[in-house]
């Protein structure tokens, strides 16, 4: 196989100084790989290891055409040669290999062979395969809305396209007309699976050949020309008309998989023996010498110096300083905007309420007024005078135009992974997604949530998803299955993300604006039952603010403290205004308005005062967020208790259709008002 | 007849067997044999008449002793040459790209003026694609000893006397 393209270089025009650097780079990255399980049977690091040989043409290739300045790189964990060839050292290599604190990807907080170099635009990305294809897209999506130089590089093994994320985000690349380069390496095999168990066609680059704007080219990648005249071309390509390339390259994979792999388990002698005939360096040196480019006497002094230059890069890690283990809660999550004005969230405002959706539509546009570098995209978001499912995001299109406002895919993954693309661009871009029609779809995103919770731990605080995750949530509007459901206990068990669930129109307001301006990702849920409810409805002082973490007293009191956040705030007045009205008890309600983090000094405070709680929420009781906000308490609090921590929340059940079935699943105002009573007589 | 230059892989297994078999059937006396992997231009300009061994590797490459030899001869014109070629291919295991590397090499023959001879029928053969293939003609002989080696001798006896006639 050979590429069919213009060839710009062959062995016998090639400059000289050309031929020797590719040289020198293919030697130094062969023999980086080669030395990697070294440092694991010495017990040094490097227990990953998923080594490059065979690969190394189109690896060159890769990094060869990659412009550190204008290009964006998402490398895979087979890459060593691809980031050598793309910018980093010796030294950087073996510094990721040995997880040491100054390793550029991210300190060593990253599995080794994750090679990346954020300052560079070599991206660091997930152990999750191929996953980065989204966040190539992403950021092409951003190249080309700012109508900038260069092209997004994704890189990946051909098992991986098996992925169902990686069709959505060739799909949206296609659609979208995105400059993304798609690079599938194909060595025959995913670990041991070959490929024939993976997809019909035997090269999967096939299977997308029916995508409109999408090009394919197929090329040896193990020669070292045949994948320069295709990378070249495809990037080439991906400029000019600012559409998207496959690039299917031919690789061997001459080892195992990895150090924790034993290919001669599945592979014979003599296909063993045959990699070993492919081997991309030795076909190159072979060239260079019959067409007299190079003497060996030129090309020994180099693998001389590549001999010194590895001595030198491994002395250099082995000198460097580990990660500290106190570093461990550095760069969780970006620092969120402080608020000035109203700086706990609280007012004085009198005049017309207005509706938690109103309040929602209002923060949006002031905030895409006052930030040109803001976006949202979401399934329903924008046509005509539809605005989101709910028309949360009416006339927002109408104002800011379709660069900043528009619809996606029906592909959660999609949506969450290309703002997890996005924001890479620039610091000051701040997505807002619909992450799904209703909260309880949002589960096919959930790869892309967790990976984008990790980024800013990963990449030692070099990277933050400034993104606003808003999603619609809860019951009592008889949805059922996937329209009634709540995901917040789930979501809060990942580290890396805010979690906001307001009750009340001001602080929905607050809250997403203080999102909208923070760094790192808040998933934001609206009570979708209280859009349009009255009870929800509040005066909204002028760029109310809400800072995260401050929970408001939505109701003093000195008997019992109430716990909760979202619907069931109002439920909680209730209860606790009918028990005041008969005599018995006076409680205070505490709305959390942000899960994560959590005002534990709020709660404590209310406890001292009480000495009972009762937490409430929609949610499941069992493995609740309530059992976290308990075991707090239980923890913290414990001395000031004089009865024992009660929980209300849904049945361990799903949510039923049924409005008979909804109504026995979700916490109600009895059910609340029994418990604090039960609290109450302690 | 003039006398043909078979060109062929002397490492080669398979290959190298066909390639006494063809040389059994046009004659010793007819051929000089050459090994590709050592051949240079020089060696390759000597004769008028060619038969290239072709042998297709992996997902439609070319060997990596054609790809290595290729760009002696890139630059220069190959008319008045004739050339038959012959080679291996699997057409179940690598059903997308069986006997590629004969169409490779016939493209780059005929874009430098050179006459390819010695086309085949292709029934008989089941394979999804070929560059190799024209119409219902492969540009030379395709062998398939993974799947079809009982057939090998009667193909070459074939082409050979097909080449024959076609070879001045």
């Amino acid at each position: 196989m050979k590429a069919d393209v213009q060839e710009i270089y062959k062995i016998k025009t090639t400059e000289k100084e050309s031929l020797l650097k590719w040289y020198h780079l293919l030697k130094l990255g062969r023999s980086l790989d080669d030395k990697a399980p070294n440092y694991l049977r010495q017990a040094i690091g490097w227990s990953y290891h998923a080594p490059a040989a065979g690969h190394d043409a189109i690896q060159l290739a890769i990094g060869q055409v990659f412009d550190q300045e204008h290009d964006h790189l998402f490398p895979y964990y087979r890459d060593l040669q691809t980031c050598l060839s793309a910018g980093l050292t010796a030294t950087e290599i073996i510094l990721n290999g040995i997880s040491k604190d100054t390793d550029v990807a991210g300190g060593g907080r990253h599995m080794s062979n994750h090679f990346a170099k954020p300052e560079i635009n070599i991206h660091n990305v997930s152990s999750c395969t191929g996953n980065h294809t989204l966040h190539a897209v992403g950021i092409a999506r951003a190249i080309k809305t700012y109508e900038a130089k260069g092209v997004a590089i994704s890189s990946q093994g051909e098992s991986s396209v098996s992925e169902g994320y990686v069709y959505e985000a060739i799909n949206g690349a296609s659609n979208e007309k995105l400059p993304v380069i798609f690079v599938f390496q194909d060595n025959g095999y995913g670990i041991s699976v070959p490929k024939k168990d993976q997809t019909a066609n035997r090269k999967v680059a096939k299977n997308f050949e029916g995508m409109k704007n999408l090009r394919i080219i197929y090329c040896n990648g193990k020669d070292v020309f045949d994948s320069m005249n295709a990378m070249a071309e495809a990037k080439k390509h991906a400029e000019e008309n600012q559409t998207p390339v496959i690039v299917h390259a031919n690789c061997v994979r001459i080892h195992s998989h990895s150090n924790s792999d034993r290919h001669d388990l599945y592979r014979d002698k003599a296909e063993l023996n045959y990699v070993q005939e492919y081997d991309p360096i030795a076909k190159f040196r072979r060239l260079l010498v019959r067409y007299n480019r190079a003497t060996e006497e030129e090309l020994d002094a180099i693998d001389a110096e590549v001999k010194a230059e590895v001595k030198v890069a491994h002395k250099a890690g082995l000198a460097a300083p580990s990660p500290d283990p106190e570093s461990i809660h550095d760069f969780v999550i970006a620092p969120s905007y402080v608020p000035q004005k109203f700086p706990d969230g609280t007012h004085n405002e009198e005049g017309e309420p207005k509706k938690l959706i109103e309040a929602l539509n209002g923060t949006l546009k002031e905030e895409f007024r006052r930030n040109p570098h803001t976006y949202i995209w979401g399934q329903d978001m924008a046509n005509k005078d539809k605005g989101g499912i709910f028309n949360v995001s009416k006339g927002l299109q109408q104002e800011f135009g379709h660069k900043r406002v528009f619809n996606a895919p029906i592909a959660e993954d999609f949506i969450m992974g290309t703002a997890n693309g996005m924001a890479r661009y620039n610091k000051d871009i701040r997505i807002v997604v619909e992450g799904a029609e209703f909260a309880d779809y949002f589960w096919p995103a959930m790869e892309q949530f967790v990976e984008t919770t990790h980024e800013y731990w990963r990449t030692k605080g070099q990277y933050s998803p400034n993104i606003t995750v808003r999603l619609a949530s809860g019951g009592y509007i008889g949805g059922g299955l996937y329209h009634s459901q709540n995901i917040e206990g789930a979501l809060s068990t990942f580290p890396g993300v805010r979690i906001v669930y307001p009750s009340y129109a001001d602080d929905a307001a607050g809250l997403l604006r203080t999102s909208m301006r923070s760094e790192g990702m808040t998933v934001f849920m609206e009570p979708k039952a209280l859009y349009n409810a009255p009870k929800a409805a509040t005066p909204i002082p002028e760029e109310f603010e809400v800072p995260f973490g401050k929970a408001r007293i939505r109701r003093e009191g000195t008997d019992l403290t109430i716990v909760t956040y979202g619907n069931t705030t109002h439920m909680c007045v209730e209860a606790a205004d009918k028990l005041a009205k008969e005599g018995a008890g006076n409680i205070e309600v505490i709305d959390l308005r942000s899960i994560v983090p959590l005002d534990t000094d709020t709660v404590l405070e209310s406890i001292k005062k009480t000495s009972k709680v009762l937490i409430v929420h929609e949610d499941k009781v069992f493995a609740g967020f309530g059992g976290e906000v308990a075991a707090t308490i239980s923890d913290l609090g414990f001395e000031y208790l004089d009865a024992p921590v009660k929980r209300v929340g849904s049945t361990f059940t799903p949510v039923g259709f049924n409005r008979i079935l909804e109504a026995a699943v979700l916490p109600n105002t009895d059910k609340i008002e029994v418990a604090a009573r039960e609290l109450l007589s302690f | 007849m003039k006398k043909i230059g078979l060109f062929y892989s002397f490492h080669s297994v398979k290959t190298k067997q066909q390639a006494q078999k063809i040389i059994a059937a046009l004659g010793a006396e007819n051929i000089e044999e050459v090994n590709v992997e050592e051949a240079d231009e020089a060696t390759f300009k000597k004769y008028s008449n060619y038969i290239l061994a072709v042998p297709t590797w992996f997902d439609g490459e070319l060997p990596n002793y054609w790809d290595e030899f290729l760009p002696a001869v890139e630059d220069g014109s190959l008319k008045g040459k004739t050339f038959a070629l012959y080679g291996g291919g699997d057409q179940k295991g690598y059903a997308e790209n069986f006997v590629d590397g004969l169409g490779i090499m016939a493209d780059f023959i005929e874009a430098r003026a050179g006459k390819v001879i010695g086309f085949t029928s292709t029934e008989g053969y089941e394979f999804e694609g070929s560059k190799a293939a024209r119409g219902d003609q492969f540009v030379g002989l395709a062998l398939d000893i993974e799947n079809q080696a009982a057939l090998t001798g009667e193909r070459i006896e074939a082409w050979t006397e097909q080449l024959k006639k076609e070879f001045k």
